[in-house]
């Protein structure tokens, strides 16, 4: 039955996503209510038919054009683009249920919707590419989509903040071009092949080729020192927005490494080289920094961005490794970090929407106001400090493990060390606001009196996620065996 | 009765990832089973004394969260089991000891959960270390795998003692253990009173736990490891009755004691590992001590619970003389201060003795030059240090007697401040529902129970426990009251008195409106936590740390979008605007050089150079002289021509002149030949 599913499919959600993105942009609708089912039923059929795909265990392969010979786009599926996009689609659904919501807060939202699901539609795309052509096309497009979600507000703080977002990610995706092209003029197709598909060892200049590759697509995951544009552009965007900017876009920079380093490079090639500990440098850095600078922050969400660039770091650093477990780690890393930071940010943005209050420091009992916002947000903040049994807990132990194992000297205990440091941060930059917020050392003024929960649109998305996050770490089962076998094909 | 147990376990694979695994042996069962006990009494106490605060949801919730955590922390058959059931006790824990939402309370808890969470991940840290090192968290195999890498290289007894000391952190927090000591004498008085009797008989039992583990597998017979459990557990216990001594806040005596007695059972840990191979004593006196703190501990809190509900104060000069007339809580009270004082009959007696022995059996040892295996103390200095820990650990003894003595008198003799108020304790009436008399009755019992019969009751209880801690039975039972043994507890209680009479009556209380009082003394500078951590932790690590991870985000955030956005726009513009010019420029520099437009060279015309260089020179200042008056040049104006029509008119002239000259000269020479002719004619 599930053989069924005809490789057109993986075309299907973003053709689908852009036939309902225009429909929602440029048709003139009655009521909000005709958008929001639009965007609802296009996102539910996404997810549907990736799970679909998922669940097909056939590979399928979908070539679509070919500009010139060698260079041709082509979509294909394999386990780490599976995972991906069922993740990516899961998450779409979720932060657009909770938009609906949200929105109905700002304005123009049929340019929001048309927007989001194009970008979804994309972002699912991106997940089948089967080379390095196919996926920087949908990259940048997914750059170019994505901007006008940070500059909806249309303020100039958001105009330049979507500036910088832009220039950021058009200098990322400039580096990787380099890559590109020494290695496609070497003769190399640059498909994605697990293990690697380059040929011949790599010289000086295909080391500082693949460098600069990393480099360029961490800038999309927020690595040191090309993160300056998270911290800024994250915040400025409407709450749905930042929260898949922040719990999924950046893990698109992410599959972006890991397709490049594991799929077109090839872990053995890097493993000892001085781009592997170079790039280890710099995630251990973004990990500690994201975390102190968090810790440090007062806009509540300005706080949440600079735990992005910690956390996704934390993923990179399992990539850096190159070791089987820290590898699983940073995989498991990847799905909880998107579903708690997208929980996170939808606390914060039902907070900001009934109380008005952005800063840490105004939060002092909200917990009484909010109580079901606040046990989500409370929740996830637990799981992503890393307590057992919550999720992050599991993905920080394999982490850790894998880091011991690799024998990389100062590395093997410096890692875990600074992972440890950074959770400890984590506890104190999103504990403290659990706690505030339930029991306030002092009162609060001119909080709302009673109770003052957001609609079911936004608090279920909360729910499903918070409940996923904590769930996920007390049996990880098939997420892990998914992980596992990944591994398994890649080392 | 071991082997029935050893088959008794469960696993749980794949929950949390690496599988959780639980066994029951007889050590884990004692404290499954002194855990229930534990909670079932709390519970029941907790129905009356919580009954005029709200949030009792909550309370249940969180209650019935640590008590499934607590077994789960006694019942874990690895590490990584009792890691996760840990943290989850000590999250779960939080919200009861928070529970009445009073800043003081917040404040407490803040530093319990701090220190829950900062040793929790530093335990971490080690258990990570641990699982590398070893390849396994079974608590069983440890024990090969560690004795593998304590004989190994240096290398590898220096990582495993980074890993064994990182484990510590967390667990020694929790049990009390100085330096991180500072949440307990905080976080108990300010629980509910049930709470506290479970965090201080209990809860702080799972730290024991885990350095129960530590030293009985991980560091099994390790001579260094036991001498730095035993120097902490020294220091603890020393400090916890030096604190409960001080203190003039019933809950928090207890909680200091709680600390003092955690400090003793630390040493007999850390005899343990000392004693190797000869540590029956050791082993059966932690087990026991640990029993009967969590039983004794039970019972004073409830005694000090049924205060609070009535009289809701804690200060001793207001709560004094109030139990004069209550003869059940007097005896319940009584039965506990006896018991933790160490008196004969008692159950802390048996417990205190066996520890006790333990170091007189290691002075032994020493004395006859075996099981001293450092180098930086030779056998007999040895002998001589543990002589002082011995006494150290009577002067504890004497220090619990003294300070129970002080409750008790205060509580139960003296007479309150206020006469009225006095007359108000003492008149007859219920100060407790039956279900409250009953627990507190029943808590009481134990002391006496335990304490007279301990063959019968307690040795067979460590007999139980001794096994998971590879303790062997001794040869002979220990005759608890032989004279010998009797001698230290009759030392600590001569102590105790001392104490109490020298010390407590006279330096602590001062007179006030004729009454004697009970005085604060203890300066309140001296505070780890505001002196050292507060500031370290909370002030200079953070602005440290973020005034460099603010200097790196400028860095590299700001250099970049300064480079990108104004230096490398400013830069390449410079060099395109430079390229730009420069083919204009070698242009220009050509037709000002080498390439200079000129009018086509007009030869100058013979016999006229004069005139063209005059004129030209004539031209070009004028066109000069025009352009800076802003003068319209004359097109007709051409000096050359003037120059020349002179030079002709000139040159016209002269030969005119020239010709006139020589005609007139001629005539001149025709005049003067006529002039000569005619002077000769003549």
């Amino acid at each position: 039955m599930t053989n069924a599913v005809p490789a057109f499919a993986l075309l299907l959600p973003l053709l689908l996503s852009v036939a309902g993105g225009l429909a929602v942009g440029l048709v003139k609708w009655k009521s909000l209510r005709h958008i929001h089912c639009l965007t609802a039923a296009v996102l539910a059929v996404d997810l549907a038919v990736t799970l679909a795909v998922c669940l097909s265990p056939a590979q399928r392969v979908l070539p679509l054009f070919t500009v010139t010979e060698g260079l041709q786009a082509v979509f294909r599926t394999d386990t780490l683009g599976k995972l991906f996009a069922l993740l990516f689609s899961f998450v779409w659904l979720m932060a657009g249920t909770a938009a609906f919501e949200y929105m109905s807060h700002e304005q123009d939202e049929g340019r929001f919707f048309c927007l989001y699901l194009i970008v979804g539609g994309v972002l699912n795309a991106a997940c089948w590419a089967g080379n390095f052509f196919t996926y920087y096309i949908l990259f940048e497009l997914m750059t170019l989509t994505s901007m006008p979600l940070v500059l909806h507000s249309l303020s100039h703080e958001a105009v330049m903040a979507a500036l910088k977002y832009l220039f950021y990610s058009m200098g990322g995706a400039f580096l990787t071009l380099f890559g590109f092209f020494l290695f496609a003029s070497q003769g190399n197709g640059m498909d994605f092949v697990p293990g690697g598909s380059l040929t011949g060892a790599l010289d000086g200049m295909g080391l500082t080729a693949v460098f600069l590759m990393i480099l360029g697509f961490s800038t999309k995951a927020g690595m040191f020192p090309m993160h300056g544009w998270l911290p800024t552009a994250h915040p400025v965007a409407s709450a749905p927005a930042s929260a898949v900017l922040s719990g999924v876009i950046t893990k698109a920079g992410v599959l972006g490494v890991l397709r490049t380093v594991y799929y077109v490079v090839g872990p053995d090639k890097l493993r000892g080289t001085w781009v592997q500990t170079a790039w280890i440098a710099l995630t251990l850095v973004t990990v500690f920094m994201g975390s102190m600078l968090a810790y440090k922050e007062d806009v509540l969400k300005k706080r949440m961005a600079w735990s992005t660039v910690s956390q996704v770091s934390y993923v990179l650093f399992g990539l850096s490794l190159m070791h089987p477990v820290a590898f699983v780690g940073a995989i498991l890393h990847v799905v909880f970090h998107s579903l708690v930071k997208d929980t996170l940010f939808l606390a914060a943005g039902a907070v900001i929407m009934k109380t008005g209050r952005t800063r840490v420091t105004e939060l002092a009992g909200i917990g009484k106001a909010m109580p079901v916002t606040m046990w989500c947000f409370t929740l996830v903040s637990i799981t992503l400090i890393g307590i057992p049994p919550t999720s992050a807990f599991v993905s920080k132990w394999y982490l850790a493990v894998g880091a011991l194992a690799t024998e990389i000297p100062v590395v093997r205990w410096l890692g875990p060390a600074v992972l440890l440091v950074s959770a400890l941060l984590t506890a104190g930059y999103l504990l403290t606001i659990a706690i505030q917020g339930f029991l306030p050392d002092k009162s609060e003024q001119d909080l709302p009196q009673g109770k003052c929960e957001p609609g079911w649109r936004m608090l279920v998305p909360m729910g499903v996620m918070t409940a996923l996050a904590v769930g996920l770490g007390v049996w990880p089962g098939p997420l892990l065996d998914a992980a596992n076998a990944l591994a398994g094909l890649l080392f | 009765m071991d082997a029935f147990f050893q088959n008794a376990a469960l696993r749980l694979p794949e929950i949390c990832g690496l599988g959780l695994t639980f066994r029951i042996d007889g050590f884990r069962l004692i404290f499954a089973a002194v855990t229930t006990y534990m909670w079932a009494m709390s519970s029941l106490f907790t129905k009356e004394y919580l009954a005029h605060y709200g949030r009792k949801g909550r309370y249940w919730f969180f209650l019935a969260l640590t008590y499934l955590a607590t077994m789960g922390v006694f019942l874990s058959d690895d590490l990584y089991t009792t890691f996760v059931f840990f943290e989850i006790m000590s999250l779960a824990s939080y919200v009861c000891v928070i529970h009445d939402e009073k800043p003081a309370t917040l404040r407490a808890g803040g530093v319990y959960l701090a220190v829950a969470v900062i040793g929790g991940l530093v335990s971490l840290m080690g258990i990570f270390l641990l699982y590398h090192l070893t390849g396994t968290l079974a608590i069983g195999r440890l024990r090969d795998a560690c004795a593998a890498l304590l004989q190994g290289t240096a290398e590898q007894r220096k990582w495993l003692w980074i890993a064994g000391v990182c484990v510590l952190v967390g667990f020694g927090a929790k049990a009390g253990m100085f330096p991180l000591h500072i949440w307990l004498p905080m976080a108990h008085p300010v629980a509910p009173a049930p709470a506290s009797a479970l965090l201080s008989g209990i809860i702080t039992k799972s730290g024991v736990f885990g350095l129960l583990v530590l030293t009985a597998d991980v560091f099994a017979g390790d001579a260094s490891w036991g001498l730095l459990i035993v120097a902490l557990g020294a220091v603890t216990m020393l400090l916890g009755g030096t604190l409960a001594m001080f203190s003039v806040d019933l809950k928090r005596t207890l909680a200091c004691s709680s600390m003092s007695q955690l400090g003793m059972i630390a040493v007999g840990i850390g005899m343990q590992a000392l004693l190797g191979e000869h540590n029956a004593l050791a082993v059966r006196g932690t087990v026991l001590h640990m029993v009967n703190h969590a039983t004794l501990k039970l019972t004073l809190f409830l005694a000090a619970g049924v205060v609070v509900m009535n009289l809701h104060e804690l200060d001793l000069n207001k709560i004094r003389g109030y139990g004069r007339k209550k003869p059940l809580l007097k005896l319940a009270f009584l039965s506990g201060a006896l018991g933790i004082g160490g008196i004969p009959l008692f159950s802390g007696y048996v417990s205190k003795t066996l520890l006790h022995e333990s170091i007189v059996e290691y002075i032994e040892l020493l004395h006859e030059g075996q099981g001293w295996a450092l180098s930086f103390l030779s056998v007999h200095q040895a002998a001589g240090l543990f002589r002082v820990i011995e006494w150290l650990f009577l002067l504890t003894g004497g220090m619990t007697v003294a300070y129970m003595t002080k409750l008790f008198i205060c509580l139960f003799v003296e007479r309150s401040a206020d006469a009225s108020l006095q007359a108000k304790y003492d008149a007859p009436g219920r100060y407790c529902t039956r279900l409250t008399a009953a627990v507190l009755a029943i808590a009481a019992l134990i002391m006496p129970l335990f304490g007279m019969l301990p063959h019968l009751t307690l040795d067979k209880l460590a007999d139980l426990g001794q096994g998971f801690l590879h303790g062997h039975s001794p040869a002979h039972p220990v005759a608890y009251f032989s004279l010998a043994n009797l001698k230290g507890g009759c030392v600590s209680i001569a102590i105790g008195a001392a104490l109490y009479l020298l010390f407590i009556r006279r330096a602590l209380m001062t007179k006030k409106d004729g009454w004697r009082v009970y005085a604060d003394r203890w300066p309140k500078k001296l505070d780890l936590l505001t002196l050292v951590y507060e500031p370290v932790v909370l002030r200079l690590l953070p602005d440290l740390c973020g005034a460099v991870c603010r200097a790196l985000n400028m860095l590299s955030d700001g250099l970049l979008t300064f480079l990108v956005s104004r230096a490398v726009p400013a830069v390449f513009g410079f060099i395109c605007r430079v390229l730009e010019y420069v083919t204009d420029g070698l242009i220009l520099l050509a037709r000002r050089t080498t390439h200079r437009q000129l009018k086509p060279a007009q030869p100058a015309p013979e016999g006229y150079r004069f005139a063209y260089y005059t004129g030209s020179l004539l031209n070009s200042a004028a066109a000069r002289a025009d352009r800076l008056l802003h003068r319209q040049p004359d097109p007709d104006r051409d000096y050359v021509l003037y120059m020349a029509r002179r030079q002709t008119l000139f040159r016209d002239t002269l030969r005119m002149v020239r010709a006139s000259v020589s005609f007139s000269l001629l005539m001149l020479g025709l005049g003067l030949a006529a002039v000569v002719m005619y002077l000769f004619l003549r």
